[in-house]
């Protein structure tokens, strides 16, 4: 799967776990700082990434991808 | 011991310095008798004196004259060398030697008394219907039985008849204050024991107890404090004006700072300071520090209650007849609130304010929050949290208990049979829920909480992942004692035919359920007479915890890899070391990251009140040191390089043990090192 697609997804997912703009999703913003997320949403976007991509992440790697290029890295990793 | 009567002369003599009695006649002394540490003293009744010729230490490095001095006496027996200072009203007491008493109202046993014992507490149910006699002996364990077992009116009934005839054995119209007592300042002490090297100091109002310390682990009763009807044991500490009325205090308490508590039962190590407490069995290391906190009708062990913390137990219908459990190692956040009934899991943290009534108790470790009014549960959350791991590391070096008996009955560590029972099913639930819930739905209720669809299937799989670090746990504990040669020795028997048996957390005690059910037959079938055997029962279990625990252990690995415990291969054993050393630094990594959270931008905010980002980062730096520093930090990334070791010399030991045929023996009696 092609990383473009990957983000949008991403995108999408967070978009819905964190009530966010979708549009308002930086490349580079933090989940936490930037997004937002507490820990409790932190541990929903893995299981939503994880559902979404039909991936089972290791999940000292799901809780190392700290922002949306991170988390683009580490899903497209399990995809390829 | 030999007493005399006070001779003609002396009598004179003591008149002469302002002393008086209903009659001489009966006021005994010992020699050697010095007459001058005897002045304005009244005597009525029957009163012995004992030797009062050498000082007393009042306070490191002050000394004064033993003696009795402005003070009252009826029916009194006084020990040696004690020093007795403006005791207006002293009745019926045997006082110790080396004890010091200073302006003191009344000391007094008013009628016959059992000094506290047998006295019921309405615990758990304020309404009744679980009352708790308490005794000076009284254990976690004991009490746990008497409270919870209710279904068994067998087992109450001959408690209860034990706890009746120990009464007894207390019973009398004479109270006793220990040896080196230090009693000062304090208005009225109303049948009340106290045992030796007690401190009294202001104390305002106390009735009907016993404070039952030793040369050891002292008791210390402070400023202020009023207290009818209760029990108080050994190191433990009350001060600060705190209210108790129907309440038990076992060993290496700290009550202060206005604490007010009733119809409550708190066991070892536990601490309450501003609150309040209702009908509470405050199971051990159960800590309140917080005004605003009202704990109500709750049965808890190794619980933290944050700050305004409330429940309630009452629903305006039949009485306060509600009632709930928060599991050991569980924690309530600031200003949440919990509507019994209701049951939290096993070292859980609650968060919000919860107006349904649910039952979390399957899922321990978990996170139970709230959302629009609703409640939700975050099954698994907290077994990565840093707090968790840095709560379960304080405890054993807080147990404060320093007399040569420690009453309560304490397991401490984190994952054990009774959690790791939880979390198989807990996985196993979440994954089930998980397969049959519907897509389209964000959350599913399951016994009166919301669980978040998609976090079924994850929280199924961080259960997974700590079930395999306690099993590699369990496996290498066993391989570094293990002294033999072979595997079937190696092997313990474990539970081929049932699978893992259930445990139970009694109050502390992490113990088999079908053990305790042995024992609690034993009882109502007088195979067990009295509190000592009950107690010596009791104390066998928890010994055995190691020994029953491995057998768990190796039974529940058995079960998982779908082969009786003596098939298991060296192979299988192997492939445990390394799915432990994998999921263990997984864990510690993921902990890690939590604390990282502690030393993020976001928790700079408040530094540098008076500077700039600069200023900011510099004060943080000040206060809080770097994250690769900090202790605790640095103490997971050493147990991360032990992890390392261990399963290193674990899978050398697997290759050591000669392969015999396996079949051909099995015996329970496995070979370990003793301690």
């Amino acid at each position: 799967m092609e990383k473009i697609e990957v983000r949008s997804r991403i995108k999408k997912v967070i978009s819905k776990v964190l009530s966010v703009d979708e549009q308002a999703i930086a490349e580079n913003a933090n989940f936490v700082f930037d997004l937002g997320a507490d820990s409790q949403q932190s541990l929903e976007l893995v299981a939503a990434f994880q559902e979404e991509f039909n991936i089972t992440m290791d999940e000292d790697k799901a809780f190392s991808a700290q922002t949306v290029s991170q988390a683009v890295d580490v899903i497209s990793g399990y995809l390829n | 011991m030999k007493y005399r009567n006070i001779t003609r002369k002396e009598v004179l003599a003591l008149e002469k310095q302002g002393c008086t009695a209903e009659s001489w006649e009966t006021v005994y002394v010992r020699d050697p008798f010095v007459l001058d540490r005897v002045r304005h003293v009244r005597f009525s009744g029957v009163n012995s004196i004992g030797v009062l010729n050498q000082d007393v230490q009042i306070t490191p490095g002050r000394s004064e004259p033993s003696g009795l001095y402005c003070s009252s006496f009826h029916n009194c027996s006084i020990g040696d060398h004690v020093r007795i200072t403006h005791l207006l009203d002293c009745s019926c007491y045997t006082i110790g030697s080396h004890t010091v008493i200073h302006n003191v109202g009344t000391l007094a046993v008013q009628e016959e008394s059992t000094f506290g014992n047998g006295t019921g507490l309405d615990v758990l149910n304020e309404a009744g219907g679980r009352v708790l006699k308490m005794y000076d002996r009284l254990t976690a364990q004991i009490a746990y039985l008497l409270v919870v077992y209710r279904h068994r009116p067998g087992l109450i009934a001959k408690l209860d008849e034990m706890i009746g005839r120990y009464t007894e054995g207390k019973r009398s119209r004479i109270g006793t204050i220990g040896p080196f007592n230090r009693i000062t300042d304090t208005s009225q002490i109303i049948n009340v024991n106290t045992g030796p090297f007690t401190e009294i100091s202001g104390a305002l109002h106390l009735e009907n107890g016993t404070i039952a310390g030793c040369e050891e682990d002292p008791v210390l009763i402070g400023p202020g404090v009023e207290a009818k009807n209760f029990i108080i044991l050994s190191g433990t500490r009350v001060e600060g004006s705190v209210m108790l009325q129907s309440c038990f205090l076992g060993q290496g308490i700290r009550m202060g700072k206005q604490y007010s508590a009733e119809n409550s039962a708190f066991f070892a190590n536990c601490e309450g300071f501003h609150g309040e407490a209702v009908s509470l069995f405050a199971g051990p290391y159960t800590v309140t520090h917080h005004k605003s906190t009202l704990l109500i009708a709750g049965l808890l062990s190794f619980y933290n209650a944050g700050s305004g913390t409330n429940q309630s137990n009452h629903m305006y219908k039949l009485g306060p007849v509600h009632q709930g459990i928060l599991e050991r190692g569980s924690k309530t956040g600031s200003f949440s609130y919990l509507l019994w009934p209701c049951r939290i899991g096993a070292f859980s943290v609650v968060i919000g304010k919860h107006y349904t009534n649910f039952d979390a108790s399957e899922f321990p470790f978990s996170y139970i929050s709230e959302e629009d009014g609703k409640s939700y549960l975050t099954p698994a959350m907290n077994l990565f949290t840093v707090g968790t791991r840095r709560d379960s590391r304080k405890w054993p070096d807080r147990d404060r208990r320093k007399g040569p008996e420690k009453l309560d009955l304490i397991h401490f560590p984190l994952f054990n049979p009774y959690v790791a029972d939880k979390m198989v099913h807990a996985a196993e639930t979440l994954r089930k829920l998980s397969e049959q819930a519907d897509k389209a739905r964000d959350f599913i209720v399951y016994k009166g909480i919301r669980i978040k669809r998609l976090l079924l299937k994850t929280c199924s799989q961080y259960y997974e992942m700590a079930i395999k670090i306690y099993l590699g746990e369990g496996l290498i504990s066993s391989l570094f004692r293990f002294v033999g040669s072979s595997l079937s020795v190696f092997l313990p028997a474990g539970e081929p035919e049932s699978g893992p048996v259930a445990w139970c957390d009694a109050a502390g005690l992490l113990v088999r359920s079908d053990e305790i059910e042995r024992l609690v037959h034993a009882v109502e079938n007088d195979e067990i007479k009295d509190l000592e055997g009950v107690e010596k029962k009791l104390g066998e279990l928890y010994s055995a915890y190691e020994k029953e625990e491995q057998a768990w252990c190796f039974s529940l690995l058995g079960k998982r890899l779908g082969k009786e415990v003596r098939q298991i291969t060296r192979e299988d054993l192997k492939q445990i070391v390394r799915d432990w050393k994998e999921n263990a630094v997984k864990l510690n990594n993921m902990i890690l990251k939590d604390a990282l959270k502690e030393f993020d931008e976001s928790t700079k905010i408040g530094f540098g009140a008076d500077g700039d980002v600069t200023v900011r980062d510099a004060d943080f730096l000040a206060v809080r040191g770097t994250f690769d520093k900090d202790k605790f930090v640095m103490g997971l990334r050493q147990e991360c390089q032990e992890f390392e070791r261990k399963a290193a010399e674990a899978l050398e030991k697997i290759e050591q043990i000669k392969d015999p045929p396996l079949h051909c023996h099995h015996s329970r009696e496995y070979a370990v090192q003793p301690g």
